[in-house]
Parts: C-alpha cells; structure tokens; sequence
C-alpha cells in the first residue's frame, strides 16, 4: 500500500503503525511511551499527527496506516500540541537536570530543547514527593517520572517478573513496586533501559559520571552464563560506569538480567590479583613475572610428560582454551579438561552421536515461538535467565511449557509441572517416548538404538502419576514446534541424555543445553577434552597437526576432568595447571579434592582473584578479566561472539599471553601477538571453523556449524539404567540463584546487597516439619562436613528439597556432598550421605 | 405512559412476581421463539441509540459483534453510573431489577452470548443486594441458567462491583476492571464488539439501552420507532437535579424540550428564582445559558444549540448559584477521577483546577482566563479519551457563556454572586 507523509510517497508492505513507516524512513516523530519491544501504549501524547480525513490529532505510534493514508507530522498544530504535552508534563517535573543522572541522555530534556516552550505559564505549586532510595540498587525519583508506564510495561510484558505496577490516580500516578519500598524482584534492571527519564536509576553509578563524559562505549559479550547477551561497556578514563544492552542488538535484543546488569563490579575490585605469587617457605610471595614464569618453565621441565595434566577455563576466550590445549598437548599428553564436564561436555557427545553433530545449536529466539516447551535439569530462568525469558514468551503466546522438578521463575508460566523426585527425569522422559510410540510404533524406527528405561512401577520411582505423563505425551505428539531446555542436572546422566535425544528425534525437538559459564561451548569446540581435538576431530582420526603447531598431538586419549583428581590423588599425576577455574571450590566433595591437590608437585594457578585453589598453589599467575581482552565466546547456541577490551588492569596479562611467554621458555612455538592471530591458526587447525570470517563474528552471525561441512560421530550405544544416587527423604540440591554464579559474582558489591550470603531453602511444610523458621539457622552436615546457613522458608520449594548454593566462600554447597564418576559422560554426579539438619 | 419505571411505585417490585403479574419475562418468552438474528434485526430497525450519552446505535453495535466468528462472546450491562448529576439507572437496577434481567436474557439470546456482567459502580451498595437477589430468582424461574424456559439457550449472569472509579464508565476501562486490571481505557480499535472481555467479542450497553429491549419485543419495532423523536426514538429516562422544585428521574419520550422537563415536568425554579444555566446531560456536557432551553433533548437536536444530551442528566442552577463554583467543582472532580493514563488529562485537569482555586478564592490574575482556555484547548481533542475533553469542555463553556462572572471574580478578588 501507498502511504503519503508530508507530501512524500511510501510503499508499505507490512502491517504497520504510522510511527514504525515514519521510523523506517527516517523521518522523525517525537514520542515518550511507545518503545519497539513493548505494548503499545497511546498515553504520552506526544507523537499526535495530522491524518487526513481524520477530525483529530492521531497518535502515530497507535494508528495502523492504511492505502493512501496522508499524513502531515509537522504543522502549526503539532507543534502546539507537542508543545502543550511538553508543558503539562513539565508542571509538576522538578527543574533538577543539573543534578539528574540522567541529564545528557534524557528524552524529556532533549524534547523540551527541540520543541518546548521557553518561559513556563505554571504559577502554582507542584507536586512534591520524596525519592525512594532503600532499595539497594534502584533509585526512584516519582517527581521525574512522566508515567509513561514503560517500566511497568517492560516489567509485566517482557521480562514476566510484575514486580513494579502503576498506583494511584491521575497527576498523583506513581511507579512503585508492589512489596513496597524495595524491590522484590528479579533485578533484572530492565526497567532502567526503558526509563526515559531520571525517575528510575541505578545506584551503581549514581552522581559519579554523566553521559557525556563517556569516554569510551565498548560493545561486548557478557561474562556471565552461556546465553552471551551483547552489552555496551559505557567507560569513563579506566573504570566502567555501567553495562548497558541495547535494543535488538545479540542474542538478548537488548535485554539483561541481574548478573549481566550488575555484576560487572568484580572487574574494578580492590581483591584483584596483580602481582605474580610463588610460593616461598609455605606462603605465597609477590615476584616479578620474569621469575614467576622462570619459575614455571623450570619446574615443568621436573615433571615426567605424561604427569602433567591441565584445567582449561570456561570463562576464558576460545583463542586462549586454544592456546591452553596446545600447550598441554604440546607438553606431552591429552590430559585436558574442563568444568564443561559437570554436564555439557558428556552430554552434548551423547546427543550429537544420537541424534547429529550440532543439534544443540539452535537460536534462542525461536523458543519463544515453540507451541511446547519442555525444561528439566534445572530452572532456566535463573541459569540462563535471558534464555528464560523466551520460554515465558512462548507460554505467553499460548504455548505448553512443560517444567521437570523445580524452576521456580517458570512457575507463573507452566503448564504442567511434573514434580519428580530428583534425578529421575530418564524415567520420565523415556516413558513419554513410550506412550507416544505405543500410539505410533512406526516413528520408533527412528530411534533403533533407543531402548525404554525399564524400571518396576513408574509411578512410585518417579512420583508422577501415568495419566500425567500421557497428557504430556500427547501436548507433544500434536506439537508442531517442540523446544527442550536441559540443565546440568539431567545433562550429567547418560541415560537421561539418550531419552532426551530420543524425544528429540521422533518429535523433531530442538534441543538447548543450558550452560552455567559464558564459553563452555567454546571449550568443546576448541578441543579442551581428553580425546578430541580442536574443531571436534576425534583423537583416534590421526589428524596431522605437525605441519602448523610444530608437534604432533600425543595419540593416547586423556583422563577427564574427575579422571585427573582422581590420578591425582593416586599419585599418577604430579602437576596440574589450571586456567581460570576453581576446582577445589567447583566441584564436588572439596575435602577429597583439597586432599588431592595437596599431593601434587607442582600446581600452578592463573586467575583473576585469589580462589581457593589459586590458595593452595605453587604459583599463580595474575590474569587479566573479560573486559580487559579481546577474543571470543561462543554461547550455548553455537554462536561466535567478539569481547572487546574496554579497561586494562596493570601488571596483568592476557591467559594467552602467559601460555605464550611460558611456552617460549620450553621452546614450544606459539607465534601470536594478538587474539586474531590466534583464531587465525584455529581457522588452519579446525575444519569447523576453517570458512568463519571475522565480519560474521562481529554482526553476531558466526552460528555453528560456520559454513563448515561436518562429519557425524560414530553411534554410541548406551545402556539405559536408573540412577543410583535417588535419595528418601530429605534431598539436598544445589540451587543456582538467579543473582549468582560463585567466584565472580562474589566480587560484585551489587550482587552482594541483593543476595548477601549463603541460605537453605526449605517449603514451608519441611520448614514445619524440621523446626525451621525464616531466618533460624541450621547446620546441615553430611559426612563430608557441615555448614551452618540462614534458613529460608520459599513456598516455591517443593516438601522434602533443601537448596543450598555454590557460590559464597567457605559455604559451598558442594563441599557437603560425595561423588561418583558417571561411567559414560564421566561427570560427577552428587551423592548424598547421612544427611543431617539441625537447628542452631 | 411509563414503562421503564412502571411498577417502581410498588414496594415489592422488586420481587419476581410481583414483575411477572404486570407481564414481566414473556417478552423473554417471545423472544425465545425468535431467531436470534430477526432480534437483532428489530432492534435495528426500532432506531434504539444507547443510553449511555455516546447515542451509538445499538442494533449497528450487536450487528458488528453479531459478525464476529469468535465465541464465547460477553455482554456486559454498564451500571457504573458515575457521571455527576445523573442516577436514571438507579430506579431500575433499585427498584425494577428484572426489566434489566429480562432485557440482558433477551440481548444474550439475540448476540448468542452466554455470559453476562452487570458491572455495577461500587456507590451502589443496595443495587447490588437488590440484583443478587433478583438474579438469584430468575435462576429459579429458569429464566437464567443452562437451559432458559426448557429452549435449550443458555444465559448466566452476575454482577461485578466496581470500585469507585468514574472512568470505569468507559467502556474499555470497564472491561480491564472487569479483568481484575488497574482501570484504565484501551486503545480502540479493536473496539470491545471485536476484542473485549477476554479477548473475546463484547457488547457493553447501558442499562436503560438493556431495559429497553423488552419493549421494542413487547410493542415491536414499529411502534417503538413512532416514540419521541424520529431520529431517535424511544422512552427516556431524565435525571433533573439542582434548583428545581420537584428534583427527580422522569420518563419522557426522547425529545422532551428541556423547558418542558424542567418546568413542566420538575415544578420549575425553586422559590420562582429565576433559571441561571443548566447542563442538560451530566457534568460533561456543556453548560447552556437559559436562552437554550427550548431545544429538544435528543441526541440529534442537542448538538445544534452548542450541547450534547449525554445521559440526560439535567443539573438546573438558579441565580444564586456561583458558576465559577460550579466550573472549580466539576474540574476538582475531573482531576479526581482522571485515570492517569494520558498527558494532557493527567496533569492539565489538575492544572485547571489550581487556576479556578485561585480565582474563587479571589487570587486570580487578568490573564488567567486566557490561559484557561489555552489550557483547555490543549486538552480538548488530544486526551486518549473523552473524560479530558469533557473536562476542557466545561471550561471552556463556563468561560463562553459566563465570561463576565469570570471577570468579575478577577477584578472584585472574589466571588460576588452569594454576598
């Protein structure tokens, strides 16, 4: 359709409003409450325009154009129109730009200078009201706000929290959050990107800097979990004010959660480690990097070849897992692992052996468009809260969301939730596969490496009832558009693994892996795994590397990650070099594992704090953080994306860059000066991502598999058997809050106020049951130790499940639970012992 | 002639016999033999408009919801009767509840809706014991239910009491209200016979619109159409208050002159005052001087002597009355009441009110009149809905008709009608 604005032909072709074809053909209307990602709104009254035909001003962010629509978006009478709303808006708006933070970047402010009048009529008082400042991140101002109801939009209509809601009426409306005073929400912090104006801000960089004075605005990755939404790093001199995301950029299109808004403080914290330290009569030392990396190179040289063995780091960039990989293959075996092996890295071989390579490369924005989505292994809204939010919008637009076990942020937005007792969910899902292939047999020719898990009586080992399990059987069977969202917790266990992939593959599921760390993808791909390779080239494929690294790879495969504790502990292995990784406080049962490493020759840690392992090492390394390097992540989608350094730490180095300076010391040729020469061998070394070009890297459209052609992995054939580590009674699970990931966001002062310390989740009945009110504490002691933690009684905890937490020093949830080495994924999986709960 | 108020002078009219001995539910009756289309067809053609001040035709409304392939459909009664100076509805929904029962079982059929609201303003408490009652009644009488009167239709009706806010009169804000949202209005279109109460296509009437479908079924189309004024016809239900001798809810056939209403019909001036201003249809309809009211009270005549019948609602001032007063009370009750949702009617009605403050308490400044009414132009024709341009309407009347009282409170710092 033709549509004429001011006199100017244009040719409609979608369904749109008057403000969208003036936005597109870059003619500008003004406007304050309409914003491209929300609902539309029509209350500012600030983008009226002349349509003719029509009696009155239109608001042009609310009117569909139609054929041969005319309309004016400049006249005499729009000006005095925008001009009047400027005016009423500004009667009882505090003239207190100079000491506004968001002076310099507000829409009010740059309105008024364009189209405002210059003197005021006003000559009565206006309204008054103090600003709200006990929440401890968000300041609400209610005399700025223009109560365009964007925030309370973006709120209720997007992030899915209704944490904030409009109260009261007429010119005393006011924003306010419904638990009053402070927020009691997801600190997504969302509703600062839509704020217009002053009246909502954040704490973190209040009166310290104005839009102005950014001297720099880096677009990057965010450090935090495996979603890898893009965010701008707004820097003043060295220090970061803020993180900001913007709208339709990454994967988040523009939105953040709580981690990636607030937690970026740890980079400017006091705690960094900027000095090399050697360990020098028991305690650790400040050197030179000269004698420290020395110091390396010697004691490496000590060591037997084949007794060396590496952590790579899941939060560190592909270009230095690449490096890292190299080095340890280059010392002289494939003892290289990752954390990626509590859950994806185990996993993803299973399924890409199943079912394809690259299965689990699918966009995140198409989950919300799935008409079932089925999540398990954890709540994805807090572990991948971005990620989250899509399944919220597919439950939103009518769609099935099908939650197993707990995921409290969902709760608002399921459809069914299967309550199974933990570590059950093979069962479950294997049953569903069962009951849709009893009504269609054919679609089991599919899936002939499939055997349903047998277990007794279905009902009592999982606690779900049949006719629940068919209902969900049948929402998928009739599905067209099926996503699974599957956490660490069922990634771990091989047969859930292979039930998974099975219901992938006979209802064309597309599967998601949630992952906990920003590249733990990156990890797989660039070969950090004991028997493959960069690229994902088998070990056993005797792929010649020698012409570009200089060496052949060593042909026998590695140990994983709880192979090497174990030989560690056995005396086998007698160094470990860990990179950006914190073993002792990550993985399960830290007492054995601190036993382990304290037997150790020589452990060497590179990290950006002191951990606990970097507490017990022979050296450590100062390394440099996310915001201060270049490189790349890559998601949990598959998709490569830049990190860009925005502020620098002094006396710290790039993870590669010591890699590289150790390796000239023990004459293995890493010939880099920069993260790009690095992808550059990776593109020669790795099949996969031979055809990748940095300009897709950079538009965020390096989506696995990169152009490359990809041979499928042999099929595995796994037994399917229940799991073994089911408990009765009390279960204890480890919770991944929504404001925490452990070792960084421990460093975060913001995240800290929100979530200052470590607390055991109980449902009010068990809270009844054990004597426990909020705020008691209660040691909880297993064998292997106890701790003594805040009690909080949460209605959504289900009877009979304690949560405990990873992620606050000395009270770590994993310290309290033994393990057992999965026999086909290797990942640990947590037993419980003798559990005990005890009222302090 | 009386029918919407017939039987209200009986003390148990509101008991379903009682209504059933004067004819009550056979229109219902009859109605049921009828296609639901040829219903919507006589409502059509007996020219009824809505009651509720807007004058929509009403058979076009349940045509264009009639059209609309989504079910379930609702029909909600508005009863939020929140316009000052307006209570025709109450002698219904107080003291002849069935007719409106009647009316909506007749509408539910016709719109094949099986789900009826009577959202009910929350100032009328005993309205809503009156209802629950007579409902309950007809659920026993079979005229509401799964199976109304063994003919297979179903009707199920009940009532939701709003809390007190005057823009839930409007119908996209009733309905959000009705959800259980913060009421406020919806941007149109969709317009609620497409996308209302849930989602789903919505007939919101008012209730003397309602009351009026078992009369155009009782007398037929026909004969409805030949009362009162051609272009709109049909008994009408006028609400005079303020200075007349006999204040009341009188029904008259549409286009009773308002000399008519209020000296005939309401006794005239109290104590032979002599007659200042009336506004002939709620607050929101503008003020007229005395030299109008020969006009007829239509929806089609008002308009051409500078008013609007709106709900009928006649609000008589007599000389002594302060119309700066008026003018300041009506703007304290249009800021109260505006919902918040648009610029120009959140923060221009309080502005205004400030400004006529000012003025009554004698602290008025010469170019205060001209910025009333800028201000007041800046609201009309710019506010999401019409509450703002009722707001800037009464402004600008009062100042167009009375400019010299206005003036006078400026020069004289103070109001010089009451001393």
């Amino acid at each position: 359709m033709i549509v004429t604005i001011n006199d100017r032909e244009i040719n409609v072709t979608k369904p749109s409003t008057i403000l969208e074809v003036a936005k597109e053909n870059g003619i500008h209307i003004p406007h304050f409450c309409h914003h491209p990602i929300l609902e539309q709104w029509g209350g500012c009254r600030m983008c009226l325009v002349e349509v003719e035909k029509m009696p009155r001003l239109q608001t042009a962010c609310t009117l569909y154009v139609t054929d041969g629509m005319k309309i004016r978006t400049e006249s005499e009478a729009i000006s005095k129109a925008r001009r009047a709303v400027l005016e009423f808006i500004l009667i009882n708006h505090p003239l207190d730009c100079p000491v506004c933070d968001k002076a310099g970047e507000c829409k009010l402010q740059d309105y008024v200078m364009k189209y405002g009048s210059p003197i005021s009529r006003f000559k009565e008082k206006k309204l008054k009201h103090p600003e709200h400042t006990e929440d401890p991140l968000i300041v609400r101002n209610i005399e700025r706000c223009i109560k365009c109801t964007r925030c309370v939009r973006m709120c209720s209509g997007v992030q899915g929290a209704s944490a904030i809601t409009m109260s009261l009426r007429g010119n005393h409306t006011l924003m306010e959050p419904f638990s009053g005073g402070i927020y009691e929400c997801e600190y997504c912090g969302n509703c600062l990107t839509v704020c217009p104006v002053g009246a909502i801000m954040s704490k973190l960089h209040r009166y310290k800097y104005r839009q102005w004075q950014v001297t720099k605005e880096v677009k990057t990755t965010c450090s935090y979990c495996g979603v890898g939404c893009t965010m701008l790093l707004k820097v003043r001199e060295n220090t970061i004010m803020r993180t900001e995301p913007k709208i339709g950029l990454g994967v988040n299109k523009g939105l953040l959660c709580s981690r990636g808004r607030f937690g970026y403080e740890y980079v400017g914290s006091k705690e960094r480690l900027t000095t090399p330290l050697v360990r020098k009569n028991g305690a650790l030392t400040p050197v030179s990097w000269q004698e420290a990396l020395d110091m390396v190179a010697t004691r490496l040289k000590e060591i037997s070849k084949t007794s060396i063995a590496g952590i790579a780091g899941a939060r560190c960039t592909n270009e230095e897992n690449y490096v890292f990989q190299k080095f340890i293959r280059a010392l002289g075996s494939n003892n290289i692992d990752s954390i990626a092996r509590m859950g994806i890295a185990g996993g993803l071989k299973i399924i890409e052996s199943l079912i394809g390579r690259g299965v689990t490369s699918n966009p995140i924005s198409d989950i919300s468009g799935s008409s079932v989505v089925i999540t398990l292994g954890g709540d994805p809204t807090s572990i991948n809260p971005v990620l989250g939010l899509q399944i919220r919008g597919a439950y939103r637009s009518g769609g099935k969301v099908i939650v197993l076990g707990d995921a409290p942020g969902l709760r608002r937005f399921t459809t069914i939730n299967l309550p199974i007792r933990p570590y059950t969910e093979s069962a479950v899902i294997s049953e569903i596969v069962k009951v849709i292939g009893d009504t269609n047999p054919s679609i089991l020719e599919k899936i002939d490496w499939f055997k349903p898990l047998e277990v007794e009586s279905i009902e009592e080992y999982t606690d779900i009832k049949k006719e629940t399990i068919k209902e969900v059987a049948e929402f998928i069977a009739n599905a067209p558009s099926i996503a699974i969202v599957v956490g660490r917790d069922a990634l771990q266990r091989a047969e859930s693994v292979v039930a998974i992939s099975a219901l992938s593959k006979i209802s064309m599921a597309k599967v998601y892996l949630m992952s906990e760390r920003p590249n733990e993808i990156g990890l797989i791909d660039m070969g950090c795994l004991p028997d493959t390779l960069p690229g994902g080239v088998p070990l056993e494929s005797g792929k010649d590397l020698s012409t570009i690294w200089g060496f052949e790879p060593p042909k026998s495969r590695g140990l994983t990650l709880m192979e090497i504790i174990s030989q560690i502990d056995e005396g086998s292995i007698e160094a470990l070099y860990v990179m950006g990784e914190n073993p002792v406080f990550n993985l399960p049962n830290s007492k054995f594992i601190k036993n382990a490493l304290g037997r150790l020759k020589l452990l060497i840690v590179q990290d950006i704090f002191m951990t606990e392992t970097a507490e017990m090492a022979d050296i450590v390394l100062p390394a440099l953080s996310w915001a201060e390097k270049d490189g790349t992540y890559t998601n949990l989608e598959g998709r490569i994306q830049r990190l860009k350094k925005a502020v620098k730490t002094e006396n710290c180095k790039e993870d590669w860059l010591i890699i590289k300076e150790i390796s000239a010391r023990l004459g293995i040729n890493m010939p880099y000066s920069s993260a790009s020469d690095i992808f550059e061998e990776i593109k020669r070394v790795s099949p996969l991502h031979r055809n990748l070009s940095s300009e897709a890297i950079e538009k965020g459209k390096a989506l696995w598999p990169y152009g490359a052609k990809v041979k499928e992995p042999e099929l595995l054939s796994i037994e399917m058997k229940p799991a073994s580590n089911t408990t009765q009674g009390i279960s204890l699970l480890v919770e991944r809050p929504l404001f925490h990931s452990g070792t960084l966001s421990r460093k975060s002062p913001a995240l800290r106020s929100i979530y200052p310390e470590a607390i055991a989740k109980v449902s009010p009945s068990t809270g009844q049951a054990l004597g426990l009110k909020n705020g008691d504490m209660v040691k909880i002691g297993t064998k292997n130790g106890s701790l003594s933690l805040k009690v909080k009684i949460d209605k959504s905890v289900r009877s009979n499940i304690l949560y405990i937490s990873n992620n606050f020093e000395g009270k770590g949830a994993y310290g309290l639970f033994e393990y057992i080495i999965e026999p086909i994924t290797k990942a640990p999986l947590i037993v419980q012992s003798e559990l005990s709960i005890q009222k302090e | 002639m009386s029918y919407l108020l017939r039987n209200i002078d009986n003390p148990n009219s509101i008991d379903i016999t009682e209504y059933e001995k004067i004819g009550g539910y056979k229109n219902l009756r009859k109605a049921l033999e009828m296609e639901p289309i040829s219903i919507i067809e006589e409502v059509k053609k007996s020219g009824l408009r809505g009651r509720g001040g807007a004058g929509f035709p009403t058979g076009m409304k349940w045509t264009f919801a009639n059209a609309d392939p989504k079910f379930p459909k609702y029909l909600i009664c508005n009863a939020d009767e929140g316009e000052p100076g307006t209570f025709k509805d109450r002698p219904i929904l107080e003291r002849n509840p069935h007719l409106l029962i009647e009316g909506m079982a007749i509408s539910g059929h016709a719109l094949r809706a099986e789900y009826g609201y009577i959202y009910l303003r929350g100032e009328y408490p005993y309205a809503k014991r009156v209802l629950d009652g007579a409902i309950k009644q007809a659920y026993e009488k079979g005229y509401l239910g799964d199976n109304i009167l063994g003919k297979g239709i179903r009707f199920h009706l009940s009532v939701h009491q709003g809390a007190g806010a005057y823009i839930c009169g409007e119908e996209t804000a009733l309905i959000e209200s009705l959800e259980g949202k913060r009421g406020q209005p919806r941007i149109k279109p969709p317009f609620p016979v497409n996308v209302g109460a849930f989602s789903m296509p919505t007939i919101v009437n008012n209730v003397e619109t309602l009351s009026n479908i078992p009369y155009i079924i009782e007398i037929g189309s026909e004969a409805y159409s030949k009362i009162g004024s051609p272009d709109c016809p049909g008994p009408k239900l006028y609400s005079v208050s303020g200075h007349v001798e006999r204040p009341g809810v009188y029904e008259l056939p549409m286009g009773t002159t308002l000399r008519d209403i209020i000296y005939t019909h309401a006794g005239g001036i109290r104590g032979g005052r002599q007659l200042k201003a009336v506004i002939p249809g709620g607050i929101s309809t503008p003020v007229l001087p005395p030299s109008q009211i020969d006009c007829p009270m239509d929806f089609v005549s008002m308009p051409k002597h500078g008013s609007m019948l709106g709900s009928g609602a006649v609000m008589v001032f007599d000389e002594s009355t302060c119309l700066v007063k008026v003018c300041l009370r009506a703007l304290r009750f249009f800021e109260h009441e505006s919902c918040g949702k648009c610029t120009p009617c959140r923060e221009g009605t309080g502005w205004l009110r400030l400004i006529l403050q000012r003025i009554e308490n004698g602290f008025g400044e010469p170019d205060d009149l001209d910025s009333l009414l800028d201000i007041a132009q800046n609201i009309a024709g710019k506010t999401f809905c019409p509450l703002g341009d009722g707001a800037a309407s009464v402004v600008m009347n009062f100042i167009k008709h009375f400019k010299d009282e206005f003036q006078s409170h400026i020069t004289q710092k103070g109001c010089q009608v009451r001393t």
